[in-house]
């Protein structure tokens, strides 16, 4: 076998592995025994229709933040805002679904506000390549702060223009059926988002490898100084990336938005972005890697709640999040590990060929 | 015999993809000036950062008085009396001369006074001229040097290396820093000069040893040996005159004219100087020089990588000086940089996805807004073919294509764009003598489809086999423009070395 395939398989198996390891010392610490908690979460998820759904549901919104970390990886940039890109998403998503909310019907409402979240989304990331390749802001540090902003700027929505006319709390009003996703399989909570996410996956996949865009990205990610010698202009592609990146997280937005919470509150999903790192790390930034790498993810999210509510059992939802964390830690460990045992390997067969 | 004062034994360093050092000894003695000479990329600053403790070599040890030292850091390396003056200074900007010089070396209170004279006291013991309490940003280039040299005696270096010294110095300045460097190990200490100038090796130093491809391939007293044999030990290889018809084409029409082209950083002494040349349709034009005195920024000012401060340069009459690297490939441009690696290919690409790196935007690659695979890959299949590049398929990462096959493919590439005018910096370099025949043939051939073709090359052999006329760079200068056969090796040799055909003359 490849013996990077071979690492990345390797290396990821045993991040979640030591991470399900130290939750599972730590649930001893509590009395409890780690592996009956752990073995009843999974026999429960493929069993019951509604929790096996509901992987594939937490699985949506974070197919789209992998997807935008992922492809502003590849041209060797950071994109740490994905949770900020989301939230302006998913402020589009509301407010534009409220105000068409039986103006106009739901196929349109849907085609409409997915396309404008996506644009909202798209801007704010744009913004970021643009002040990357204007004025050599470092965008790591520009998209970590960006999403403050979002965040600042959604709340301060939610108690003003966008606040519930009942007026009672930070949260706007519900949109009503017309403005749902339509549910796949009855007696779950799972919606055709999932079938975008999906879509959207493969759309990425064919924008990187088989357009001539998605080619100048690549090469200006694995090698700057080549592409800029080559006439490509690599502060365009910087803003194109991040408008693309930031597009995508926009739209786990309309997913969430429309599909699952019908409304916005506050503190709305907080850990999409950083999962979604997590992810599209685990994935190796591959686009089809990432729908596989984020049903983990979800799986693991489903277990953590199945295992707060199991009857008889105590389980605090600090290890839950615990779990996740340690999980998301040791994935993001490994990639080090990997680019480490690379250097490592190529300096012994330089070494070889030289001694022979 | 006494033991040395430092030594290098058996030291071999690799990098991701380079042999930097391989199996590298010498040693150096108290009171010697000792010159690592070579040219770039040939591994003399890498052997001295591992002396200095800035990187970890792979295999060997470093002996001083005969007993082996472990020095991981450069703090290791100070401690032992060695201190390394970077090609790039590493001083606070923001500080004043006295701050940066005890920098990293006071601790508690600083009494300001007390350094303040203590550096005045030992920059005048050898003469050096240093206000101690202006900032860094206010000094020039040699001044601030002086500053460094200061931080390395204040901090008591007995063994003083410097990269590349004078290469930002006037000659006034590099003659005061020789002067130094004679007065500095009269007292004792030593130096190891790193530099690919044969005058001031010949000018300052003892003993010299000679690097080629992260090799020693020379260890020689300075007063047995001449400038002649120490280039022809850079270069590597006895010279052979090939003979070839030179074409006259000063009736053709003028292909590229470059006019006055300067580059020069403020305070440092210019990369270009007031360049002019032109290139006629269908002739090959090389350039001579060791590597280092321009070349590269010349090749890059007429690609339009790097800007030029002053000068103009047009191809077939139309003024270019302006244009992107996008507009000149479309122009029929093609340039083969020295550095592949660097600026040339995506390595971590396939063969055929390298074919396309510069006509990207060009439609014929696209169908329906996708890119046309087929098409790719039946063109980079017809190159391989064409070229004899030695790859699995098209779809072969360029990276685990050999050096050769690479640059064949590269050279494959540029032919296919440039309809005008090939820029060669060093096409062969590193190459066996398969791929290097088949490189010049190619060569010769675009030649014959009234291409014109600016060759760089630091192989004279290759310059006098394939070139009509020949320029010959100095120090980001022309020493003159030859016809082929007005040139000898001697004499193309003094004038790479720096000496102006006419002072020869006068002298003889």
């Amino acid at each position: 076998m490849n013996a990077k395939l071979r690492d990345l398989i390797v290396t990821n198996l045993l991040a979640v592995f030591a991470g399900l390891f130290l939750s599972g010392i730590l649930l001893l610490f509590l009395k409890i025994n780690p592996l009956i908690v752990f073995k009843q979460a999974v026999v429960t998820m493929v069993t019951d229709k509604y929790t096996l759904g509901d992987v594939f549901l937490k699985a949506t919104p974070l197919i789209f933040t992998a997807l935008a970390f992922a492809f502003t990886f590849k041209a060797n940039l950071f994109n740490i805002g994905a949770q900020g890109q989301f939230y302006m998403g998913a402020i589009v998503a509301v407010a534009v679904s409220l105000k068409l909310d039986g103006v106009v019907p739901t196929p349109v409402l849907l085609v409409v506000v997915c396309v404008l979240t996506f644009l909202a989304g798209g801007v704010v990331g744009g913004l970021i390549g643009f002040l990357k390749a204007r004025y050599h802001a470092n965008e790591f540090l520009v998209s970590m702060m960006s999403t403050y902003v979002a965040l600042a700027v959604m709340n301060y929505l939610l108690r003003t223009f966008l606040k519930e006319s009942k007026g009672e709390y930070p949260q706007t009003d519900a949109i009503s059926n017309s403005g749902w996703i339509p549910t796949l399989i009855k007696g779950t909570r799972l919606h055709a988002g999932f079938l975008l996410a999906m879509l959207t996956a493969v759309a990425v996949w064919i924008l990187l490898y088989k357009t001539p865009l998605g080619y100048r990205i690549r090469a200006v990610g694995s090698n700057a100084s080549a592409a800029q010698m080559s006439g490509i202009n690599s502060g365009r592609i910087y803003v194109a990336a991040f408008f693309i990146s930031g597009a995508l997280a926009g739209m786990a937005g309309f997913t969430e938005v429309n599909g699952v919470q019908h409304m916005l509150i506050q503190n709305f999903n907080p850990d999409v972005g950083s999962a979604g790192l997590g992810i599209a790390i685990l994935a190796n930034a591959n686009p089809i890697g990432i729908i596989f790498a984020s049903l983990l993810f979800g799986a693991l999210n489903v277990a953590g709640n199945l295992m707060g509510r199991m009857p008889g059992v105590n389980v605090p939802s600090s290890i839950i999040d615990l779990m996740q964390g340690f999980v998301m830690t040791f994935v993001i460990i490994s990639y080090f590990a990997r680019t480490y045992l690379d250097r490592q390997r190529k300096k012994r067969e330089l070494q070889k060929a030289v001694e022979k | 015999m006494q033991a040395p004062f430092f030594e290098l034994r058996n030291i071999s360093k690799y990098f991701t993809g380079v042999v930097a050092n391989k199996d590298i000894s010498f040693s150096i003695q108290r009171g010697e000036v000792l010159a690592l000479l070579g040219e770039n990329g040939a591994g003399k600053s890498t052997i001295m950062k591992i002396l200095y403790g800035l990187y970890k070599a792979d295999a060997g040890k470093i002996l001083m008085e005969g007993r082996e030292q472990k020095i991981t850091c450069p703090k290791d390396a100070m401690a032992l009396g060695i201190s390394m003056i970077q090609q790039h200074f590493s001083l606070v900007p923001a500080h004043t001369v006295t701050e940066n010089i005890i920098l990293g070396s006071v601790h508690g209170k600083i009494d300001y006074k007390k350094c303040e004279s203590e550096v005045k006291r030992l920059a005048d013991q050898y003469g050096f001229e240093i206000p101690v309490d202006a900032k860094i940003s206010e000094l020039d280039v040699g001044v601030q040097q002086k500053v460094e040299i200061i931080k390395a005696l204040y901090l008591n270096a007995k063994l003083l290396i410097m990269d590349e010294p004078t290469a930002v110095l006037t000659p006034q300045e590099s003659q005061k820093l020789m002067d130094f460097v004679k007065d500095y190990v009269a007292k004792g200490n030593s130096v190891i000069f790193i530099t690919h100038k044969l005058k001031e090796v010949m000018d300052v130093a003892n003993r010299i040893i000679v690097m080629r491809n992260g090799e020693v391939c020379g260890d020689l007293n300075a007063s047995e040996t001449n400038e002649g044999e120490l280039s022809r030990l850079m270069i590597g290889r006895e010279l052979v005159m090939p003979e070839k018809d030179r074409q006259e084409h000063s009736g053709q029409k003028v292909r590229l004219s470059v006019k006055n082209i300067t580059v020069e950083k403020k305070g440092e002494t210019p990369v270009l100087k007031d360049i002019s040349f032109e290139i006629h349709e269908g002739e090959i034009f090389g350039i001579a020089g060791v590597s280092g005195n321009g070349q590269e920024e010349l090749c890059e000012v007429i690609w339009g990588a790097l800007k030029a401060d002053t000068g103009t340069i047009s191809l077939d009459g139309q003024d270019i000086t302006h244009l992107s690297i996008r507009g000149r490939i479309g122009k029929g441009i093609g340039y083969v940089p020295v550095d592949r690696h660097r600026d040339a290919m995506v390595m971590d690409m396939t063969l055929a996805e390298n074919m396309m790196l510069k006509s990207s935007y060009d439609a014929k690659w696209t169908r329906h807004g996708l890119i046309d695979r087929k098409k790719l890959s039946d063109y980079t299949k017809q190159a391989i073919s064409d070229f004899m590049i030695k790859a699995p398929g098209p779809d072969a990462q360029a990276k685990g294509l050999s050096g050769g096959n690479q640059q064949k493919a590269l050279l494959a590439r540029e032919v296919g764009h440039a309809g005008a005018l090939l820029i060669l910096n060093q096409p062969t370099r590193g190459l066996d003598l398969g791929a290097i025949n088949n490189i010049h043939t190619t060569i010769l051939e675009e030649q014959k489809h009234k291409k014109s073709i600016l060759l760089v090359s630091t192989e004279l052999s290759e310059i006098f086999k394939l070139c009509d006329r020949i320029a010959v760079m100095y120090k980001g200068s022309f020493m003159g423009i030859y016809s082929g056969d007005e040139l000898n090796t001697e004499k193309i040799g003094l004038l790479m070395a720096g000496y102006s055909a006419k002072r020869e003359a006068a002298k003889g």
